[in-house]
């Protein structure tokens, strides 16, 4: 089947079994290895990817419910070399250890605050709970993060 | 690498769907969310592990949305739980709705879960059974040849088992608007605050006239084998005058109850005392 759809502002096509995992698809069709696959059974979040504006766990989307929509993966968040602020913040922050979690941190922030620039600290928490963390005990994330609203929104109420 | 090696139908109408689900064979299964189906595909579960057609519901218009008009709320059966949690008439209108949906998993399955994928899979702590029980939903199941609409509590007949038929589809959750007022709360208890599977769910709505009730409408989920109403109890309490001594005898009846379902097990030391505990803050909360 010819999966079609918009990956990172560009157009993408793919061959590929209907009924393959949508991670799968990045990482093994198109080498996108940002995206991390952890448990492959929608708890721990690392495969976490934004699909129509949304965030959502890859291991959970078939290649075939692709077709035709709009998704940003972790290598579609920095402006070429130029970080993303979200990132920059990750690493002032000390949010990134072993870094297997951070691609889907990144991108549920990121779609917190797409939707949400001035989120409290429980709407952040609750936008990041589908992401585990092994390393950090979670502060420095929430740190990144709220640096981040801080920065994209002065009168912030963090 | 993982292929679910099933074939992938994507229909794009209702119409489309049924006539799929009519051709079905015992080895057809809906795609809603994914977050049962394709789990289950993967860690080989009995109940998907033959499944090799996956009708995929997610591109039908007709069967997502949220609509309101003078008699009922009406929402899509592919309606995601992210767009319950969002939706301003939920929100007003269905609280005890929008905080059971907002407390299954996390952000990103609840942006894919769908409402009627939570009570077709029908888990015992399926999270928004027991909030739906107390609003006296209905369900619309249409097939190719045949549409109805019946009540969810008669639609669940156990553990992951519904009455749905293998060439039906759930189309729509019909909730009438109430002419009385009602108050009522939801509650979860899961192993931790986030991201938990419950261990117990309770609902409870009720409709007072000073401290008199009317009406009220009690349901549980998880703690009983399936999301379940308490008629008995409910006609006990109606009528009755809302003291703090009632609410004691209900929430102290209502374990019974739950007990009476699940008969004796070694959780019970801990679930009867809880049950009873939270379902009399429960409802010391509406009392004030």
């Amino acid at each position: 089947m010819e999966i079609k759809f918009t990956l990172n502002g560009k157009e993408a096509v793919v061959v590929c079994e209907p009924s393959l995992r949508f991670i799968d698809l990045l990482r093994e069709k198109l080498s996108l290895t940002g995206t991390k696959e952890g448990c492959g059974v929608g708890e721990c979040g690392a495969c976490t990817v934004i699909m129509n504006g949304v965030a959502v766990n890859s291991c959970l989307v078939l290649a075939s419910q692709v077709v035709g929509s709009e998704v940003l993966t972790i290598e579609g968040i920095a402006n070429g070399e130029e970080l993303h602020l979200l990132q920059k913040n990750f690493l002032q922050a000390g949010a990134v250890q072993c870094g297997f979690c951070t691609p889907g941190m990144v991108l549920s922030s990121y779609a917190l605050l797409q939707e949400n620039s001035n989120p409290s600290e429980e709407e952040i928490k609750d936008a990041i709970a589908g992401n585990l963390c092994r390393c950090t005990g979670y502060k420095q994330i929430l740190d990144a993060v709220k640096q981040t609203a801080k920065e994209l929104n002065p009168s912030a109420k963090l | 690498m993982i292929d679910l090696k099933c074939e992938v139908l994507t229909p794009n109408s209702l119409a489309e769907a049924l006539q799929y689900l009519a051709n079905n064979n015992e080895y057809t299964k809906i795609l809603a969310g994914g977050t049962d189906v394709i789990v289950g595909k993967t860690q080989g579960s009995k109940r998907f592990i033959d499944s090799n057609v996956l009708v995929d519901i997610n591109r039908i218009s007709e069967i997502r949305g949220i609509e309101e008009n003078d008699c009922s709320i009406s929402i899509g059966a592919a309606t995601t739980l992210g767009e319950i949690c969002n939706n301003k008439i939920v929100g007003e209108k269905l609280p005890l709705l929008k905080k059971a949906a907002s407390m299954v998993g996390s952000q990103q399955i609840r942006n894919r879960a769908t409402i009627a994928g939570n009570f077709v899979n029908n888990a015992p702590c399926a999270d928004t059974v027991p909030a739906l029980l107390v609003y006296d939903t209905s369900i619309e199941i249409k097939s190719h040849n045949s549409e109805r609409i019946i009540s969810l509590q008669e639609f669940l007949k156990g553990p992951y088992q519904t009455q749905l038929q293998k060439e039906e589809l759930v189309t729509r959750i019909i909730i009438s608007q109430k002419e009385q007022n009602y108050f009522g709360e939801f509650y979860k208890l899961g192993r931790r605050r986030a991201v938990a599977i419950s261990r117990l769910t309770l609902a409870v709505l009720i409709a007072l006239k000073e401290k008199q009730i009317l009406d009220i409408k009690i349901a549980s989920g998880a703690v009983t084998p399936i999301g379940t109403r308490f008629p008995k109890l409910e006609e006990f309490a109606k009528g009755k005058i809302m003291t703090d001594v009632l609410c004691k005898n209900i929430a102290k009846k209502m374990g019974e109850e739950v007990l009476g379902v699940t008969g004796l097990r070694w959780s019970s030391a801990y679930k009867l005392p809880v049950v009873q505990q939270m379902f009399y803050q429960l409802l010391k909360g509406i009392e004030r």
